[in-house]
């Protein structure tokens, strides 16, 4: 070790600022973010997985270890939620991520008043989502309800139809209800990669006589891939991960038509106080997500490879 | 391949008029050079050529057929985009290919096109690679396949070289040259360097402010720029131009008074011009030579290149001046050297800057 002391005194002239080593200084930037995952993220994630093989409630834990699990794998109703999870998502994803791409399609035109349509687009996302819901709540009531008023007078039906009564309706309306709320954002994205494609692209296209839906499909469309399939995963953690939405419209009801693993945590974990069984159901939404996000992953480098310019 | 004809094109942008009246006439197998500084409308014509872009008003004709109103595949013309707009998803096959893809083509056919354009631009080994992967100058090459497979009637060349270096671009001039000849085709190339204008064009167009300032040969620009934006356009480096009076006018030319006091006496027409107008007397840089008699210039900067060195300096009035010297000619930065020049080299300007014909200038080479 060298002795300071001595080290000082070879050297004759100003004595040199105390330098941070880069990797001292790096962890000193990252440290209060870390701290900060730490504290309301990885903390609370060992917390719910400790809890995951207790039997906990409001009067005390106790170690059960796998049984919460293997009751769940043995659920029937489980299984109908996780297999109501997925379908809720893939259809929620398909149609935001085609109404985005339309809707991105038709503000890149250059049509008049597109700036206007541009704004116009933002609310559903601006707007917090409870205010919003609560808006689809009075569309859907039967008897005050637009949607249904319509369908009445067009002789559709022949009487109020409450839309989140029945259970294929309520969970479309649900569906419905996502969507618009989703839709903005993946929208603005696609938007936004589409105004990034170069014009002489397009222009070289033109002049070679490929149609706009030619162009589209061999120009638009690959360009902007890794951003539709970056949204495809966004989008589906958001939609699997969908709460609000259905808490304000249905609670998952009727009958758990519309619970999907996000909604039936809660319930149990919240309404019901199983905070252990609740627990387990969370760590199942942690290990299906982090799959999915894997697939995703992989996924996605493939098709960066596959539409990249192959530059290393 | 065919003849393209411009008559009276004019374009607007709002209020704002970028191009006045361009009739033109190119033959077919032309090499014509659309040339001018940047925001003269060149590459706007070239894409109203295209079909990019609507002219407000004029025709459009090629192979004798107005295509004014026609979509650009009913033209014949293929473009070759500055920025060369690959595909970057597709590979160098799949770009080549995709205008044959648009029209549908047999797969056989499309691959003995690709094939020949590939060996022609010598990207045979390149096909399955991807625009990324490839330098500069394969990318253009790679465009021009693109251009080549149509078989168009007209090429059009938008800037193609700019994105290139020096080097590469010297290579590429004489590709494209060669590529020229070898398809006999009309193209017409647009740029801003006047370096490629003089090497590759047959006939050269020099645009300015939407004008069409002069069309001819670039020789014939070399040595009778009608104007004094083509004389000083056209020639690296820049022509120099000096402020003059005219002291007398006879038979033989003008004789003028220039900055500095030199008095000289150039084979000029002289229809319309009176004792003391001023005009501009312009000498390309490689047109003096030291001397006894002629114009004083004090030498501020003396750049070395070998072969010829270039001085450039300030005449006595004050007006900039430049010379292309011998490469070891013993001339120091901060003196003064004298500097003659041969009145059958000089040009005159009148003050419209239209140029008053010389009487005695070198005959025009093919």
């Amino acid at each position: 070790m060298v002795n300071v002391v001595e080290a000082a005194s070879f050297k004759t002239e100003a004595p040199r600022k105390r330098v941070l080593s880069e990797a001292v200084f790096g962890w000193l930037l990252i440290g209060p973010a870390m701290l900060f995952i730490a504290v309301i993220v990885a903390w609370p994630l060992a917390e719910t997985v400790r809890l995951s093989f207790m039997e906990a409630g409001l009067g005390g834990e106790e170690y059960v270890g796998l049984a919460n699990y293997e009751d769940l794998l043995e659920s029937r109703k489980f299984h109908d939620t996780i297999v109501r999870t997925f379908y809720w998502m893939f259809l929620s994803v398909a149609l935001k991520l085609i109404l985005g791409l339309i809707g991105a399609t038709l503000l890149n035109a250059a049509v008049p008043g597109r700036g206007l349509f541009r704004v116009l687009v933002m609310p559903p996302w601006v707007i917090p989502i409870a205010i919003g819901c609560i808006g689809w709540l009075w569309l859907y009531n039967g008897y005050f309800g637009i949607l249904s008023g319509t369908m009445m007078s067009l002789g559709i039906t022949d009487g109020p139809f409450e839309f989140l009564a029945y259970k294929q309706s309520a969970f479309y309306s649900a569906v419905v209800t996502d969507v618009w709320v989703g839709t903005p954002m993946v929208t603005l994205f696609f938007l936004a990669a589409m105004q990034g494609v170069p014009r002489d692209l397009y222009e070289a296209a033109y002049v070679d006589g490929a149609s706009r839906w030619y162009r589209f499909r061999r120009i638009t469309i690959p360009q902007i891939m890794p951003v539709i399939v970056s949204m495809s995963l966004l989008s589906a953690i958001f939609t699997f991960n969908s709460f609000e939405i259905i808490w304000i419209l249905t609670e998952g009801g009727p009958r758990g038509a519309t619970t999907t693993l996000i909604v039936d945590t809660y319930k149990t974990a919240i309404s019901n106080f199983k905070f252990g069984e609740g627990s387990a159901r969370a760590v199942v939404i942690v290990v299906l997500l982090g799959a999915f996000s894997l697939i995703y992953l992989f996924f996605l480098n493939k098709v960066n490879k596959y539409y990249g310019s192959g530059k290393k | 391949m065919a003849t393209l004809d411009l008559h009276s094109i004019n374009k607007s942008f709002g209020t704002a008029k970028v191009l006045h009246d361009i009739s033109l006439a190119i033959n077919d197998k032309e090499f014509v050079v659309f040339v001018g500084p940047s925001g003269c409308g060149k590459s706007t014509l070239l894409r109203i050529i295209a079909g990019l872009e609507e002219a407000t008003s004029g025709q459009i004709v090629i192979g004798g057929q107005d295509v004014s109103d026609a979509h650009p595949v009913e033209r014949g013309i293929s473009m070759v985009f500055q920025s060369y707009a690959l595909y970057p998803h597709l590979s160098v096959y799949e770009n080549i290919a995709f205008p044959l893809r648009v029209q549908k083509l047999e797969k056989t056919d499309m691959d003995a096109r690709v094939q020949r354009a590939a060996e022609i631009l010598q990207l045979t080994d390149k096909l399955q690679l991807k625009p990324g992967q490839l330098s500069g100058g394969q990318r253009q090459r790679v465009a021009i396949g693109r251009s080549i497979v149509r078989n168009p009637k007209v090429f059009l060349f938008d800037e193609p070289l700019s994105n290139l270096d020096a080097a590469l671009r010297g290579d590429m001039r004489v590709e494209l040259g060669q590529l020229h000849r070898s398809l006999e085709a009309t193209m017409v190339y647009v740029t801003h360097d006047q370096v490629e204008a003089m090497t590759m064009a047959d006939r050269i167009v020099v645009l300015n402010a939407g004008r069409v300032e002069q069309f001819g040969t670039p020789m014939e620009l070399y040595h009778h720029p009608q104007t004094k934006f083509v004389a000083s356009f056209i020639g690296q480096p820049n022509m120099n131009l000096i402020p003059a009076t005219v002291s007398d006018v006879d038979g033989t030319g003008l004789k003028v008074t220039l900055d500095g006091g030199h008095q000289m006496v150039i084979p000029v027409d002289t229809l319309g011009v009176q004792k003391g107008d001023k005009l501009e007397v312009g000498i390309r840089p490689e047109n003096v030579t030291l001397g006894e008699d002629g114009i004083s210039v004090d030498i501020s900067v003396l750049e070395r290149l070998g072969g010829v060195s270039i001085a450039y300096g300030k005449l006595a009035g004050q007006t900039r001046f430049c010379a292309s010297l011998p490469g070891d000619v013993n001339v120091k930065e901060g003196a003064a050297v004298t500097l003659t020049m041969a009145p059958e080299d000089c040009h005159v300007f009148d003050a419209s800057g239209q140029v008053l014909r010389r009487k005695s200038a070198p005959a025009l080479v093919a």
